[in-house]
């Protein structure tokens, strides 16, 4: 009993030992921020893979593909069928992308997916990440009138204005072959006495909210222009393709601009699948921007339609009628038995010809990259609060010093070394307690509002502590993980009582006589 | 010497603890009562080496003599400090008994080894060489368990600076052995029982008025008072004083002495006082001189 109360009295009387544990407060609170930051990074970036990569990829080791998809996913069915929600073969080529600028051709590496037509069947979260609503529902590779997102839905109302995606779709398609057109009619020299009224009279009013540089930026397009003149139509599009959004914009002055919009005629170029592949080229027209927030995805990716890309390179076999595929990507009913259907795939099929993945493995570095600093981060911070230990040893010898005579004078009544040492353990349980107490619940404070703190921090020092134009996260993700929680408490909780230990040993240990003595 | 002890009828346990029945409520009755249960032989008067002081109060005397039991006794005790390389022999072999009911002084000068042979006696310590029979058990080599278990429930001790833990309250601290004794839940089931006895210990001792008061708020008469309180609730067979009025002015310190005095005869505690002082010992029923850690027989 009178340790407990002696514990209690020593601890209300002697604030200067609560001083030691504000390392341990500020240790726990940083690991569990730190843990919650990395954590919410890691789920955001994982939901964001998978929405891009199916689970499991069955994909041939040549860019020529394997022939025949149709037998192929049988075969799959056969094996793995009941753990298959859906398939879906498509073409995976590296292609360059060549677009016009002020006259300039524009010319990117970019990775060319053939998908099928009704993407609706697609095994990823293609759709989703569409900027047209409609598109979202359903796509077709079919260019719409207007109406794209006008900003980036998951950036709010902050979220930066996209600069003249109020026109992009039909609209601005229509205008600028308007505008080539009466460029055409200048070069030819012929009078132009009422061009300016002539754009302005076609129907849309959102053209005086576009920059009068436009005109400036999309000049002549000598080859548009002639495809243009070889159709019925002129404004009909042509085969539709999607394009990762950073191929073809850039932030400027908190503003998104885009270098072609949907509507505009762009220009893939491929190589065909015989041997030796040559390189053929076709123009498509953009239907609508891809963004996953995933840089390296947002600035590689563009997609066509399966059988267009087929046709193109010649991936068909006329005599049989079958066709050929780069890969079958699989969505499964349960993502997590993703490396069991790997490895029944492997099995089944000669691994050098088809190399079967799942998205984890595809992402593994990136993923074991951000694993490991998390560890890396936990150990030093765990160091941290393992310092702050030294500290409460420290302190906690000064106490039991402080505290020799009481010790004497406990002996002298009959108090047993045990009973002594537990005055001291219980002591420095009850430290880390509130050490890791208060630490626990700051940490869990700040998580919950760490936007808050960030937008506060910004306006603080003027400057903008995490950039979304640099992360492409408008919020700091979060998640709290109870346990990670729970473990770092009870690891400062140990650590405070192991610091204890060697000072209340020493207690149990003075000797009653001399511990009276003690001046 | 084993001998007389290993012959104890009450066998190699003792007789259990007599306790001073509520001794400082109704000292009378138990009075009796004490002295009859702890009757151990009275032969080994023959080994008495004490000078006994019988003119420093003669009417204490006959309270000793008919006492009579030995309650405590030491034998041949031997205690060196080693500084360094130097042996400093404290005790050079002391043999004392203390008798039940007794008021015993033990006299000496600063550094005649008093205060070891309290310490000794108390078991806060080990002799080098020697025994200590209390109750008819030997206790110096004792466990270190048992010997804790000795000191919290049969031995009381009062100390020169009191020894009060300044972190408690002067009720508290007298409650202070007993939580010892109890676990924490035991001292919570019986706590107001255990509380109330405490408050009359200390109105007996006459700090009725300063339950609630720190060491720090109190005067140092007051102090050792509430250092009495303490030693005797867990209702000890023998209270060991260190100085008890050493650090006191003279009327204070003769408080003290009546205090002790009156729990002497009104409950029949018996009582070991060391001192310096002997104005204070000739207060004793018996005094006992150390010189140069040995008993003198002047």
């Amino acid at each position: 009993m009178y340790k407990f109360l002696l514990c209690w009295r020593y601890l209300r009387t002697r604030w200067i030992a609560l001083a030691s544990i504000i390392s341990v407060t500020l240790g726990v609170a940083t690991m569990i921020v730190v843990n919650a930051v990395m954590a919410g990074f890691t789920q955001e970036m994982q939901d964001r893979i998978r929405g891009i990569l199916s689970d499991v990829s069955f994909e041939a080791r040549s860019f020529n593909g394997f022939r025949d998809p149709e037998y192929h996913m049988r075969e799959i069915e056969k094996i793995v069928g009941d753990e298959i929600e859906v398939m879906t073969p498509t073409v995976t080529v590296p292609a360059m992308l060549s677009f016009q600028l002020h006259g300039e051709w524009n010319t990117r590496p970019v990775q060319l997916i053939g998908i099928p037509r009704d993407a609706m069947q697609y095994a990823s979260k293609f759709r989703q990440y569409l900027q047209h609503p409609k598109h979202r529902e359903q796509f077709r590779f079919e260019l719409q009138e207007t109406g794209y997102d006008l900003r980036d839905r998951h950036g709010g109302e902050d979220a930066p204005l996209r600069v003249r995606m109020e026109t992009a779709g039909m609209v601005h398609r229509r205008n600028m072959i308007e505008y080539r057109r009466q460029w055409e009619q200048q070069l030819a020299g012929k009078p132009l006495p009422h061009a300016e009224q002539t754009v302005n009279d076609d129907s849309q009013p959102a053209n005086d909210v576009v920059d009068p540089f436009a005109a400036v930026e999309r000049p002549l397009d000598p080859f548009a222009a002639r495809n243009d003149a070889a159709q019925a139509d002129p404004a009909a599009p042509l085969t539709g393709c999607v394009l990762g959004i950073g191929l073809v914009s850039y932030r400027h002055n908190g503003a998104e601009h885009f270098l072609v919009l949907p509507g505009d005629d762009i220009q893939l170029t491929f190589p065909t699948a015989g041997t030796p592949p040559k390189a053929v080229s076709d123009t498509f027209t953009v239907v609508d921007l891809y963004e996953s927030k995933m840089t390296e995805y947002d600035s590689s990716f563009i997609f066509v339609p399966l059988d267009k890309l087929q046709e193109l390179r010649g991936m068909f076999d006329r005599e049989s009628g079958t066709t050929f595929v780069t890969s079958i990507q699989i969505k499964l009913k349960d993502e997590s038995r993703g490396s069991i259907v790997r490895d029944k795939l492997q099995a089944a099929f000669p691994p050098h010809f088809y190399s079967v993945s799942t998205w984890r493995d595809k992402q593994g570095p990136l993923l074991a990259a951000v694993e490991m600093e998390t560890a890396i981060l936990n150990m030093l911070l765990f160091l941290i609060i393992a310092v702050a230990g030294f500290g409460i040893l420290a302190i906690f010898f000064m106490i039991v010093v402080e505290k020799t005579k009481d010790i004497g004078i406990l002996k002298s009544l009959g108090a047993h070394g045990s009973g002594i040492m537990g005055i001291f353990l219980s002591y420095g349980l009850s430290l880390g307690l509130v050490g890791a107490g208060a630490g626990m619940v700051l940490g869990l404070l700040f998580v919950r509002h760490i936007n808050e703190i960030r937008i506060w921090l910004g306006n603080l020092t003027g400057q903008m502590v995490f950039d979304p134009s640099i992360y492409y996260f408008y919020e700091i993700p979060t998640s709290v993980n109870p346990w990670t929680v729970a473990w770092i408490v009870i690891g400062a909780l140990a650590i405070a009582v192991a610091a204890s230990v060697m000072p209340a040993l020493r207690a149990a240990r003075l000797h009653p006589v001399e511990a009276l003595r003690y001046e | 010497m084993n001998k007389h002890h290993s012959a104890n009828p009450a066998g190699p346990h003792g007789p259990t603890v007599a306790p001073l029945r509520a001794q400082a409520r109704d000292g009378a009755s138990a009075h009796g009562q004490a002295a009859a249960t702890t009757a151990v032989t009275t032969a080994t008067t023959a080994a008495g080496v004490q000078r006994v002081r019988p003119a420093a109060a003669p009417d204490h005397e006959a309270v000793a003599a008919s006492a009579g039991g030995v309650l405590l006794k030491a034998v041949g005790l031997k205690k060196d400090y080693h500084k360094g390389k130097h042996v400093v022999p404290v005790l050079r072999g002391v043999d004392l008994e203390v008798r039940q009911g007794e008021l015993l002084a033990v006299i000496g000068q600063s550094g005649s080894g008093k205060s070891t042979l309290l310490h000794l006696l108390a078991t806060l310590d080990r002799p080098d060489e020697g025994e200590i029979w209390f109750n008819g058990q030997r206790i110096d080599n004792a466990s270190t368990r048992q010997r804790d278990r000795l000191r919290n429930r049969h031995l009381g001790m009062i100390f020169q600076f009191y020894h009060l833990l300044p972190e408690l309250t002067a009720l508290e601290n007298v409650l202070a052995p007993l939580m010892i004794t109890h676990g924490f839940f035991s001292y919570r089931l019986q706590r107001r029982r255990l509380v109330e006895r405490a408050k009359a210990l200390l109105e007996t001792v006459g700090l009725g008025h300063r339950l609630k008061h720190r060491p720090r708020e109190m005067s140092g008469g007051e102090m050792q008072r509430a250092a009495i309180a303490r030693a005797l609730i867990t209702e000890p067979q023998i209270l060991l004083a260190d100085e008890p009025t050493g650090n006191l002015d003279g009327r204070t310190g003769q408080g003290i002495m009546e205090l002790l005095r009156s729990l002497n005869t009104q409950s029949n505690l018996t009582i070991v006082m060391v001192t310096h002082d002997s104005a204070i010992a000739s207060q004793a029923d018996r005094v006992v001189q150390l010189v140069d850690g040995q008993v003198s027989d002047s």
